[in-house]
């Protein structure tokens, strides 16, 4: 039906006997909903977190873990991503122009159409590139072979998208382990993903939307018969004898069941735009990338529009050619960009990072470190890696801090998470241990 | 000689009946020296006879009374496509561009149409000659220099082959703002491997042709002639320029240092970034053609007046140069970008000498052409005004001493259309 | 003692907005009431007064403007500057897409135009398209944001285009496209703009109906709304402008009888460079004519272009104006010379020539109470010259814009050492970053 169902993830016991409780004890707790604790205990039972506490009783049944000299974060939350999806895994990203970041396969213009292929799409009536009711709850998949990166790396949770398209389908927030895909999911739909492509004929053989403003006037157009498919269809349910039904329209009932809609936006100006058409269509906008957002903060706030910050910062490309002329706005970009997080924490504005289809997802820590040395708190990058995405999704009750009733997704680390020579000891997902995968040295790394 | 110019003063209805004639009462450019006002020049069979403030008439001699009028050399566009294409979207039109990366041996000269509109639209105000050049590939080919009037190419020609014309190689990425899809820009390594690659089929083409001119010489029995090879003998030998058209600092810094390496004799031609190289392009004398003032700047951090002051840039450095519109339809417009610099910090002389002498001198032929001046032919235009002014308005136009039409399509139809009821 | 009161509550208030502004002592061209040497008197963004003497109120900033020239702000009826998208070609008919959706209000060549004296553009959907996108009059304000550029209360446009561009821009032979676009004649554009705007007619008529049975408490279901129709009604119910790109006479006549079949007003020709062949004509419907100066021979429909084109269309009673058809600033930075081409060919005088970038184009998009003229009541947007505009050598000075100078050369030229200082400091840091980069990942597969 229409409305949004919460899933909660059921860790299922395996055909045996009841795993014991694990506890972790004496360990720096970072709850992010509270204070830190700096020699406390977690004990976490049948996929939960049965309590935590500096003076708490150990069950004698617990498996227990000494935590001296360990910190415990609540598990990182990769707010947007398309983890868990393994067709996303095969498509290469799209170069960042700017903030476009679809993964449109773009057809290869070809100099006879073919005739099996549909025609170019003649306006948003054709639905092109739209795949809105399309859930990534529906898509995931454990054996995704980047999950064991991302775990490895202190990710237990990741908000998952489709991503193919303009209007590319509503995503999950999912645990990145499970024994079974369904198990992995803890809430959808959480959101629509929207993209706009760069360049000219992604409506497919040069079909329709050739252009930002055509997709907009797509998103408006969208928008409004979404809202009369539902009139419509209230109106013939109730008296269907007589009257001509409503085409089924699956698009519409996507963006319908959608609870918010992602837009992207790198450049203040493109945020003001985003901002501005979220609002005409009154639909609860999330922006993301934003790397210029140290622009555009008041806007956001005023607003209220939460950010999806990128931590792909923005950076000349490595085989550049060296004597091609940069704009100062280029440089600035590059420059600042990092102070983004600092500046929205500043404004009041929520943001959660993301990785941004990073090659490693460990060095996504790295890149949150450049936004601290431009002035972002460490508690303020912390609780964007982990309560502020469960926020923005709306299931802050179920993960993002160290709760006694939250699902027990912890990561727990030798030291501080963003020095450099802290490693991640191991993970907990629903409960279930995971612990590093063995490094492998990059391919081609050549010695200094 | 003299029947065939009597002929052809015949056909053309408004000219005059020869080539003699005494301009007088007007104020006289002679851009080589000072202004004369209230001068007089004096034409016989073609030639300048006599410039001065007071000049007999000679018996007989038509006399153009030109009080409050103005008489300065007839202007010359260092770079045009004029007579290599007519409607710029229309591909059959253009003969600009031919196939291949080396084909020093094309003459743009045997292609030129005389009876190109743009002709007579860029006479009328004052284009008296103009530099019509290949653009395609590498080796483009050779650029001619030509008369604006004549029933033929050969009686257009003054230099049949006024330089070659050589498009230095550059790295291209493609891409840009609103690129088309189509346009799919190449990375940069492999945009670089094509340009290494094209420069040193360029550096081995310089080499075989000098392989070939030594076989040449040493004449073997049994040499076979290359059409390709023999065109470079005179760049080789430093008889022929070669204008290297290269537009940024990278290009231009290559481009010198090739011309250096290959001993050859450089004009460098659209320089945009030559600002940052001009005591290197000063120290070793190449002289520029610079493409036309009336533009927008090449980079999103250019100061917004970049364009029109390079020219003022250069005169500082002691570079000399030379303007060209590099067009055809905007040929006329050539005095207004020399106005631009002007404007932004040339001084007037160096700006009018950029259209007329100095344009002269890097062709080559300065020895008849570019100023009013004893001796050199009479190509010579008759205003009302500053011909850098829009306003101004080109009363006569002479080449070689005869009168031209100032006839052309744009005023037959504002004239048919004007008569309509 | 009550107007006293007032009296000093009014200099109070006065106090607290921006200070008055004089420019002093400029030969000043008001286009519309001739040209004296005076001063002009700016006050909460208007022109006050303009006179060979003005009030001088007190705190008011002076401008010495001695040996220069002033003039209207130049308004370039039609250009795609300031925009991060021109075209939406997919399909003929895309009025759904607005260019207001897509401006980019740090597009440097805003600024360009606006050191080139333009306080005013008319920004275009592009040609790519029978029926285009709606339009957006923009004011120059460097630095303000896409809402702030808009100029407040100008007529919405539609952009329509015919002849070689949208043919060409559907044809097979386009490298985005895979399939023909309809149409590829002339004869199929009169067909894509007729059939629009019936299914317009059918649109409103829909609308028409459901409005009346709600009027007389009819239950009835609305239609469904139609953002690509709904432009078009506006059009027909006189409430949207309309630009039509058209280059041969032929096309200009047929777009005009279509509209008079139709019934809506074509506002104006852009670029028509064959008015000049159906002056009469145009002149009959009540267009106007935004043209170039001087360009011509680049297509097969500007064979026929001459320079006297505007000259000849001003003498028979058309409304024109010149334009830049800018995509970046490059014609918009001097309509002021391509206005004095006019005298050259076709001899407008001074006044005349002025016009045709000042008060022409607002008129034609009815904007003239605003903008256009120097005259009390209407914006401050004004610019000076060092030299008069009609000559080739004049250079922008100031630039003003409700009053507040966004440009001034003396400022920008000053400023340049510092900007180089800054990007310098930038690209030192950048690769600094660049060898940190390199040390922390020694070799990485290009991305």
């Amino acid at each position: 039906m229409k409305h949004a169902m919460l899933l909660l993830s059921l860790v299922l016991p395996a055909a045996g006997a009841d795993p014991p409780p694990l506890a972790i004890r004496n360990a720096r707790v970072v709850t992010v909903s509270g204070p830190v604790l700096k020699k406390a205990t977690v004990v976490v039972k049948d996929g939960l977190i049965a309590a935590v506490g500096e003076n708490i009783d150990v069950p004698k049944d617990a498996w227990v873990i000494e935590g001296e000299g360990l910190t415990v974060y609540p598990g990182l939350i990769d707010a947007l991503s398309n983890w868990g999806i393994p067709e996303a895994a095969a498509l290469a990203p799209a170069p960042a122009a700017s903030g476009r970041t679809s993964t449109t396969p773009r057809p290869a213009p070809s100099a006879t159409p073919d005739p099996s292929a549909p025609p170019p799409a003649q306006g948003p009536e054709d639905r092109p590139s739209n795949t809105s009711w399309q859930r990534a709850a529906d898509l995931v998949k454990p054996t995704d072979r980047r999950l064991e990166a991302a775990r490895s790396a202190g990710f237990t949770t990741a908000v998952t998208f489709p991503m193919t398209g303009i209007f590319a389908g509503q995503g999950a927030v999912i645990n990145l382990a499970g024994e079974k895909a369904q198990q992995m999911v803890v809430a959808s739909p959480v959101g629509q993903y929207l993209a706009f492509p760069a360049g000219s004929g992604f409506g497919g053989g040069g079909g329709f939307p050739g252009s930002l403003m055509g997709v907009f006037a797509y998103i408006r157009q969208l928008n409004i018969d979404a809202d009369y498919y539902r009139q419509a269809r209230l109106e013939y349910e109730k008296r269907p004898a007589g009257a001509r039904r409503p085409d089924y329209d699956r698009a519409s009932e996507g963006w319908l069941e959608s609870p918010r809609i992602l837009l992207p936006a790198t450049r203040a100006m493109e945020i003001d735009r985003v901002l501005r058409l979220a609002a005409e269509v009154k639909k609860l906008a999330v922006v993301y990338g934003a790397h210029e957002g140290y622009k555009a903060a008041d806007l956001l706030k005023k607003a209220g529009a939460p950010v999806l910050m990128s931590l792909k910062w923005p950076e000349k490309a490595r085989d550049a050619d060296p004597d091609q002329p940069e704009s100062l706005r280029t440089l600035e970009l590059r420059d600042k960009a990092p102070s983004t997080p600092a500046a929205l924490a500043k404004a009041g504005v929520k943001f959660a990072f993301y990785t941004d289809k990073i090659d490693r997802p460990r060095d996504a820590l790295r890149a949150v470190r450049r936004a601290i040395d431009a002035g972002l708190s460490v508690d303020d990058a912390v609780r964007a890696l982990t309560l502020a995405a469960a926020e923005i999704y709306g299931v802050a009750g179920q993960i993002g801090s160290i709760e006694a009733g939250k699902i027990a997704n912890l990561l727990v680390t030798s030291g501080d998470l963003f020095q450099e020579k802290t490693q991640v000891k191991f993970v907990l997902i629903d409960g279930v241990k995971f612990e590093p995968a063995p490094e492998t040295p990059p391919a081609e790394e050549v010695a200094r | 000689m003299r029947m065939l110019a009597w002929v052809l003063a015949c056909a053309l209805p408004l000219a005059a009946a020869d080539n003699s004639l005494l301009i007088r009462g007007a104020t006289v450019h002679t851009v080589s020296g000072a202004d004369i006002a209230g001068g007089s020049v004096l034409v016989v069979d073609g030639k300048i006879a006599e410039v001065g403030a007071k000049v007999a008439a000679p018996k007989g001699v038509r006399i153009v009374e030109a009080k409050g009028l103005h008489v300065y050399p007839g202007l010359i566009d260092s770079g045009t496509q004029m007579g290599l294409a007519e409607v710029g979207s229309v591909r059959e039109t253009s003969d600009v561009s031919e196939i291949g990366d080396f084909n020093p041996q094309l003459r743009a000269i045997i292609a030129i149409n005389p009876a190109s509109e743009h002709i007579p639209v860029a006479r009328a105000n004052g284009i008296t000659t103009v530099v019509s050049t290949p653009s395609g590939g590498v080796l483009s080919g050779q650029a001619a220099l030509v008369h604006l009037d004549g029933w033929t190419w050969e009686e257009m020609e003054i230099r049949r082959s006024a330089a070659m014309v050589l498009h230095f190689p550059v790295i291209e990425t493609g891409g840009g703002r609103r690129s088309s899809e189509s346009q799919r820009s190449a990375t940069f390594p492999e945009a670089k491997r094509i340009y290494d690659k094209k420069l040193a089929d360029l550096r081995g083409f310089f080499e075989s042709a000098r392989r070939y001119r030594q076989a040449k010489l040493a004449t073997p029995a049994g040499f076979r002639t290359d059409v390709k090879f023999e065109a470079m003998i005179p760049v080789l030998e430093g008889k022929l320029p070669v204008a290297i058209v290269a537009v940024r600092e990278r290009a231009i810094r290559e481009a010198l240092q090739f011309a250096e390496k290959e001993k050859i004799r450089m004009i460098l031609a659209e320089p945009r970034e030559a600002g940052k190289l001009a005591s290197e392009i000063k120290a070793r004398n190449v002289p520029v053609i610079l493409g036309p003032t009336l533009t927008a700047p090449l980079n999103e951090d250019d100061p917004y007046d970049a364009a029109y002051t390079l020219p003022a840039e250069l005169d500082r450095a002691g570079v000399k140069f030379a303007l060209g519109t590099f067009s055809n339809s905007f040929s006329r417009n050539l005095p207004y970008n020399a106005a631009q610099a002007v404007a932004y910090g040339l001084p007037r002389e160096a700006g009018l000498k950029a259209i007329t002498l100095n344009a002269a001198e890097i062709w080559g032929v300065d020895e008849l052409y570019g100023s009013i001046d004893k001796g050199k032919w009479a190509d010579l235009m008759v205003t009302d005004g500053d011909p850098l002014e829009v306003r101004t308005q080109v009363k006569q136009v002479f080449i070689h001493g005869r009168e031209i039409s100032l006839d052309n399509k744009h005023l037959r139809l504002y004239q048919q259309h004007n008569k309509r009821p | 003692m009550k107007t006293g009161l007032i009296l000093s509550l009014a200099l109070a208030a006065a106090a607290f907005a921006a200070p008055p502004v004089v420019i002093q002592n400029a030969k000043v061209l008001t286009v519309t009431k001739g040209t004296f040497q005076g001063s002009v008197l700016i006050q909460d963004g208007k022109i006050v007064e303009a006179g060979e003497k003005v009030m001088v109120p007190p705190g008011a900033r002076i401008i010495d403007a001695a040996g220069q020239y002033l003039m209207p702000g130049i308004i370039d009826a039609h250009t795609h500057i300031a925009s991060e998208s021109t075209n939406e070609g997919s399909i003929s008919v895309s009025s759904m897409a607005r260019i207001e959706d897509a401006i980019n209000p740090e597009d440097i060549s805003i600024y360009r135009a606006l050191a080139g004296g333009v306080t005013t553009a008319h920004v275009l959907h592009g040609s790519a398209n029978s029926i285009g996108g709606t339009t957006v009059v923009l004011k120059m304000r460097w630095t303000r944001d896409a809402a702030g550029l808009v100029f407040e209360g100008a007529r919405p446009g539609l952009k329509f285009a015919l002849g070689e561009n949208p043919k060409r821009s559907g044809s097979g032979a386009s490298p985005s496209r895979t399939t023909p676009r309809y149409p590829a004649t002339r004869m199929g554009i009169e067909d894509v703009i007729r059939q629009a705007f019936v299914e317009a007619k059918q649109y409103q008529q829909a609308w028409g109906d459901y409005q009346a049975k709600v009027k007389s408490g009819v239950q009835a279901t609305p239609p469904r709304r139609d953002l690509k129709l709904e432009p078009i009604v506006e059009v027909l119910e006189g409430k949207r402008m309309t630009h039509v790109h058209a280059y041969r006479a032929d096309e200009i006549l047929m777009m005009l009888r279509l509209a008079e079949e139709l019934g809506f007003k074509i506002h104006s020709l852009e670029h028509g460079l064959e008015g000049y062949k159906v002056a009469k004509e145009i002149v009959a419907h009540g267009a106007g004519v935004s043209t170039f100066s001087d360009w011509w021979a680049y297509k097969m429909e500007a064979i026929d272009a001459i320079p006297y084109n505007a000259a000849l269309m001003m003498r028979k009673g058309v409304l024109v104006s010149l334009n830049s058809d800018d995509l970046n600033a490059n014609l918009s930075t001097r309509l002021n010379t391509e206005a004095a081409k006019t005298m050259k060919y076709g001899g407008l005088n001074e006044t005349e020539a002025l016009a045709l970038i000042t008060i022409n184009p607002a008129r034609q998009l009815e904007i003239d109470k605003r903008v256009g003229s120097i005259e009390p009541g209407k914006d401050a947007d004004l610019v000076i010259y060092d030299k008069h505009p009609l000559s080739s050598f004049a250079r922008v000075q100031k630039v003003f814009i409700d009053g507040e100078m966004y440009f001034d050369r003396d400022r920008d030229v000053s400023g340049r050492a510092e900007r180089e200082v800054r990007k310098k400091a930038l690209t030192d840091r950048q690769k600094e970053r660049e060898k940190e980069q390199k040390k922390s990942f020694p070799t990485r597969r290009p991305s």
